[in-house]
């Protein structure tokens, strides 16, 4: 595709690019979901649950929504990728509005939140392009996109997403033992058919260390797996994909 | 005669004066309305945008969860990176 104008810009403590949309727009987007879901702003309303001793608390509907989605996921990874952070997830009710929590069971929102804030954003895009928000991106219109490592992939549909240590050091938080993971990856690349289930599938994929390409396979998802020590793994989805077709004679 | 002509001319002249008046009023509290409309703290100017994500895009999501997207080789040099972040 050609993009014509790329547009960079910081949000969400990470870089913003954007390509296809008004950047005045998309920054305004994104400053909506940090607003509810920044943890570094005592004025956020995640900062204002996890700081209440409610046992039950009505919450707006933009963090029903992501609190449920988070949960909806919870479920789907088993436990893998949790709002909680220690396994505690089942021990989370929600009810249309009203959340209820054992008090000071914190919640950590920011590994679906980027992600949603990236796909409404690119929901929104008014020709083809992309909106990446620190490297995770949703596309409408195939946007060619360089990976960890070296070498580039052609993202067709949905997201790309990468998670691991690479950047940020071991902040991936193992949920089974509450403490950060021992991954045997140092950076995971997922596709999804949005920008949250790319996440979500790395995130995935990176915590379960050397079952996550197989566990990305059965669902058919394609991954990318670079190692501790640089090697890099594709899984059969990545490979079957990205196998370039040959040409006819 | 000339008399109730002067009645008639004042009673004219007080028809006008009511008239003329009552235009006025309207016109300031037309004036006054659309003023109040456009620039009262309280009156939205345009439409309103919803405090939650619109509901095509939460359907979306929930659709698509833990679904793969579709990639290919790559055609062009890359116009966006990913990466941790």
């Amino acid at each position: 595709m050609s993009v014509h104008t790329v547009e960079r810009f910081r949000a969400m403590g990470c870089e913003v690019v954007v390509a296809g949309a008004d950047a005045v727009t998309v920054a305004a987007g994104l400053e909506r979901w940090e607003a509810v879901f920044s943890l570094f702003r005592p004025e956020s309303e995640l900062s204002r649950v996890n700081g209440s001793r409610a046992h039950v608390l009505a919450v707006s509907p933009l963090f029903a929504f992501a609190l449920e989605t988070a949960l909806g996921l919870a479920e789907e990874t088993e436990g893998v990728v949790d709002p909680t952070l220690c396994g505690r997830w089942p021990e989370i009710g929600l009810s249309h509005r009203l959340l209820s929590r054992p008090p000071g069971l914190v919640l950590d929102l920011n590994g679906v939140v980027k992600a949603l804030a990236v796909d409404e954003a690119a929901a929104a895009l008014e020709r083809p392009g992309f909106v990446s928000v620190g490297g995770d991106l949703a596309v409408r219109g195939p946007v060619d996109v360089a990976l960890p490592a070296g070498a580039a992939v052609r993202v067709v549909t949905g997201g790309l997403a990468t998670s691991g240590t690479a950047s940020r050091g071991a902040h991936l938080v193992d949920a089974a033992s509450g403490r950060p993971s021992e991954s045997c990856w140092q950076q995971v690349t997922a596709s999804g058919a949005t920008c949250l289930a790319a996440d979500v599938a790395a995130k995935a994929g990176f915590l379960l260390g050397e079952r996550g390409p197989d566990w990305l396979d059965a669902r058919r998802i394609p991954g990318r797996f670079v190692g501790v020590d640089g090697e890099i793994v594709e899984n059969l989805a990545w490979h079957g994909q990205v196998q370039a077709v040959p040409a006819c004679t | 005669m000339p008399r109730d002509s002067r009645i008639e001319r004042a009673r004219e002249r007080a028809r006008h004066a009511k008239t003329t008046l009552g235009a006025v009023a309207l016109l300031v509290f037309g004036v006054a309305f659309v003023g109040a409309k456009v620039h009262a703290p309280g009156h939205t100017k345009g439409r309103s945008k919803p405090l939650g994500a619109p509901a095509s895009f939460k359907r979306s999501v929930r659709e698509n969860t833990l679904r793969s997207g579709q990639i290919a080789p790559p055609a062009q040099p890359p116009v966006a990176s990913s990466s941790t972040s």
